[in-house]
């Protein structure tokens, strides 16, 4: 991980992870990223055809979820709410008739990406149960990546033709964290629009909203079907 | 006519196919994401909806959506603006979702299933609940009480329905407008209560029976009863319009005391009725029993109404409050409806069933009385490639990711036997069924899953109804279950009457666990374990027909133990939906204290390698 990465890790816990909301919710999508890891080996698995390398992903699958529990775990015993668990949409990574190895890539490069972040955060932080989850986490994610490079060599595939799919890997998870990028600015920008919408319109609007709120029934047909008859 | 109806958008989003009348397949899409409640475009329920229809998206005649989003839209920027100016942080989210995706949601089932507008439309949210509690009814006419947290507009709805000249006739009697609201009340008092709201309002019901109403008085004061047998909500003791500061407010803090931390120790035990409670302990549960007991009594009078109105003895009920076994019971107990139909899924998860039966029903596809549908409507898997890949998996492996409290020491290899489908099928029940006599914990996993969130024998997870030992394993070693929620039982229709303290003319309505009823007091002991501290249980009464291979193993059952009745919760860790894939059961078969699984005709166990 770059110095700039780790300035930026540790800025992050020592700034914004004051606030344990923000830190809650960010555990919280580490908590999703990982289910939904669990999800894509799922996947793996039901389209794999060789048992072994099912039972390979299978057991991969079982750490993966245990590491999703841990998260929310940490998230349960520091929130005085009830823990409401993060959800992703669910997206296949490849058609549904790629060769299971392309997704055994994929997830290759990911965990060399977690063990990084991870890394760095479990330094980072000060000792606690995130920390505590972290030291495991970081460990079996590191097991992680000489079992996947292993299996893609188990099932075929040579160094040279590994490496060119990982860098396409790399090529596609960098498109896509630019897009998250991007939709993190266009957020920023809604929100401003919005909120100066909110207080320009709202003032002459939020009466006539009191008012349609205070009825206690329905007066007009929201149950009109449109079309079905 | 092939109609599919979608949900999604806010919780439990589902696909149902209808082919000529027929349900194909009907499925929530949490089961395919293994996602609590999901609420995402539907993609992998349509998909699989699709494939057991055998058609593709072109093939469709009809897609209908659950909800009016343009109604909705003006609802959610109603509320969210008449806090102002407390509001913007409420404003600024729901504009944002619904503005950039939600409003638009017949145009994004059009662009992702590739279809023209045409074939796109839409009913009313508290016209898809009635619909889909009328149309699988197989009455005639009937009464429909749709009571949930909120719809389009309304949040609860009352209507009639009556098959006229072959087409079904669903018509309103009256609605009660957002933010008055019972669902969101019993979910505030849920997040009052410490559980999560929108999702453990069962445990806020199951923590009633602990308590006494002393705060009844104080809700009666909350949720006012109008003279028209309605009822209006109290507002300043919610933030219903601005959730984002809390569900309740200070005042109902005030009225009832501190609420509960999420992490408070509650020290309530189904198995154990005489534990001690603190009082703050008693007072939770106190104020569990006083919703519970108003929420009752504000049904009741909404009955009242509907009967008025409706003019039958025949009541069809949906929305996510009846999902609250305790409140149907009631209904059948005291108001003056002596039928009752709840379809397998009431809640958000079940519209999709409605839109699609009301729209196929319009075409004249079905009949009035041929549709008592089944609950096995989901998807089916091949075990095969599971068995295996079981042959290459090495449980020592994964031994340190087991759940907490499982003795990983026990350094066990799994065994699996295989039976034949048809000619062994009663040997691996007797198989089954010895070691379930010998108090082990087993995980029944058959043919298509269910619609709806009960487990009824095909994703099932089943123990001895009598061992509080095997019951408390089930709890701490395997679902990570609260101690103060009770299991339930299935029992077949020929052990039921002896088991159960209802009327034989009421044995039909327990098909899917939606009643609590009481036990029969010289039947206590035999199913001890499934039994809530008030000697009540949601039993599921098991017909032969509805599901033969469920049957058959509680009929071994019965055979060695006396009764058919087994102790059945869902097959599903804490938190997840019920597993759908064998590969799921398998995860939870191998980090939990699970002793057996039953994967179609394979038995696999945990044996010591000596």
């Amino acid at each position: 991980m770059s110095v700039i990465e780790r300035i930026k890790v540790h800025a992050l816990v020592s700034i914004f992870w004051r606030s344990k909301a923000r830190m809650l919710s960010a555990v919280n999508g580490f908590q999703a990223t990982e289910a939904d890891g669990v999800w894509h080996l799922l996947r793996g698995i039901e389209g794999a055809d060789d048992p072994k390398v099912r039972a390979t992903l299978f057991e991969h699958m079982i750490e993966e979820e245990s590491h999703a529990e841990a998260f929310g775990q940490v998230c349960r015993a520091e929130s005085v709410q009830a823990f409401a668990p993060t959800f992703y949409e669910r997206e296949d990574i490849f058609p549904p008739d790629t060769p299971v190895w392309k997704l055994i890539a994929y997830v290759h490069v990911g965990e060399v990406d977690a063990t990084a972040r991870f890394g760095v955060l479990r330094d980072a932080l000060p000792p606690g149960r995130l920390k505590e989850a972290l030291k495991t986490i970081v460990a079996d994610e590191e097991g992680h990546i000489d079992l996947t490079h292993s299996l893609l060599l188990e099932l075929g595939a040579t160094e040279s033709e590994i490496r060119k799919t990982y860098r396409q890997v790399r090529l596609r998870r960098g498109w896509e964290g630019w897009l998250r990028s991007g939709k993190r600015v266009v957020n920023w920008v809604a929100v401003t629009l919005l909120s100066a919408v909110y207080f320009a319109m709202a003032p002459f609007f939020y009466r006539t909203a009191r008012a349609k709120l205070r009825q206690h029934k329905v007066v007009y047909d929201n149950n009109r079907i449109k079309g079905a008859r | 006519m092939k109609v599919l109806g979608i949900s999604y958008g806010y919780h439990d989003a589902s696909a149902t196919l209808v082919i000529d009348g027929q349900i194909v397949a009907a499925m929530a899409e949490e089961r395919l994401t293994r996602q609590k409640h999901d609420a995402h475009f539907p993609t992998y329920a349509i998909r699989h909806c699709l494939a057991a229809g055998g058609i593709g998206t072109q093939d469709l005649d009809k897609v209908v959506f659950h909800e009016d989003p343009h109604t909705k839209f003006t609802r959610v920027i109603t509320a969210s603006l008449a806090p102002f100016p407390h509001s913007r942080r409420e404003f600024v989210n729901s504009a944002k979702s619904w503005l950039g995706n939600k409003l638009w949601a017949l145009n994004t089932l059009s662009a992702r299933l590739d279809l023209e507008p045409e074939k796109i439309t839409y009913v009313g949210h508290h016209f898809s609940h009635a619909a889909q509690a009328f149309m699988g009814s197989g009455f005639e006419r009937s009464a429909i009480l749709i009571v949930d947290a909120v719809g389009d507009w309304s949040s609860t709805a009352l209507f009639t329905g009556e098959w006229v000249d072959g087409r079904p006739e669903i018509e309103r009697v009256t609605e009660i407008a957002f933010p008055h609201s019972l669902g969101l009340v019993y979910s505030a008092i849920t997040a009052y209560l410490g559980f999560r709201p929108n999702d453990s309002e069962a445990t806020t019901m199951a923590l009633a029976a602990f308590g006494t109403p002393r705060f009844a008085d104080v809700f009666r004061e909350i949720i006012v009863a109008e003279p028209d047998g309605t009822y209006t909500v109290d507002q300043r003791y919610f933030n219903f319009a601005n959730f984002y500061k809390g569900a309740y407010t200070d005042a109902l803090v005030e009225r009832l005391g501190p609420a509960r931390d999420s992490g408070a120790p509650l020290g309530l035990d189904c198995l154990n009725p005489d534990a001690t409670l603190s009082e703050e302990e008693q007072r939770f549960a106190d104020i569990a029993a006083s919703i519970q007991c108003v929420l009752e009594e504000r049904i009741l009078g909404l009955c009242s109404v509907l009967h008025t109105a409706a003019q039958t003895e025949n009541l069809c009920l949906a929305g996510g409050v009846a999902f609250n076994c305790v409140a149907n019971q009631r209904i059948l107990d005291d108001s003056a409806f002596t039928s009752l139909y709840i379809p397998p899924d009431p809640g958000d998860g079940g519209t999709s069933v409605g839109t699609a039966l009301y729209t196929a029903a319009q075409a004249g596809d079905l009949t009035p009385t041929g549709l008592c549908h089944s609950a096995y409507l989901g998807k089916s898997f091949d075990e095969g490639p599971v068995l295996e890949m079981i042959e290459h998996v090495n449980p020592a492996h994964f031994r340190q990711y087991m759940k907490a409290g499982v003795d990983a020491a026990q350094n066990k290899t799994w065994k699996v036997e295989r039976f034949d489908r048809e000619d062994g099928f009663t040997e691996l029940c007797a198989a089954v069924a010895d070691r379930l006599m010998q108090g082990q914990l087993v995980g029944w996993f058959q043919g298509n899953f269910e619609m709806g969130p009960r487990a009824l024998g095909n994703r099932s997870l089943l123990a001895r109804p009598d061992d509080l030992d095997a019951a408390r394993r089930l709890s701490t070693l395997v679902k990570n279950r609260a101690p103060y929620r009770p299991y339930a039982f299935s029992v077949t229709d020929a052990d039921a009457l002896a088991l159960l303290d209802i009327p034989a003319d009421q044995v039909r309505f327990h098909r899917w666990m939606q009643l609590a009823v009481p036990v029969r007091a010289e039947a206590a002991d035999t199913v001890r374990a499934a039994l809530h501290v008030d000697h009540t249980t949601r039993p599921q009464v098991c017909f032969a027909e509805d599901n033969p291979r469920y049957h058959a193993i509680l009929s071994a059952f019965g055979d060695r133990y006396g009764k058919s009745v087994l102790l059945n919760t869902s097959f599903n860790p804490s938190g997840y939906p019920l597993v759908a894939s064998p590969e799921e059961a398998l995860v939870m078969f191998a980090r939990t204290d699970l002793d057996v699984l039953v994967l179609g005709d394979a038995l696999i166990t945990k044996v010591r390698p000596d």
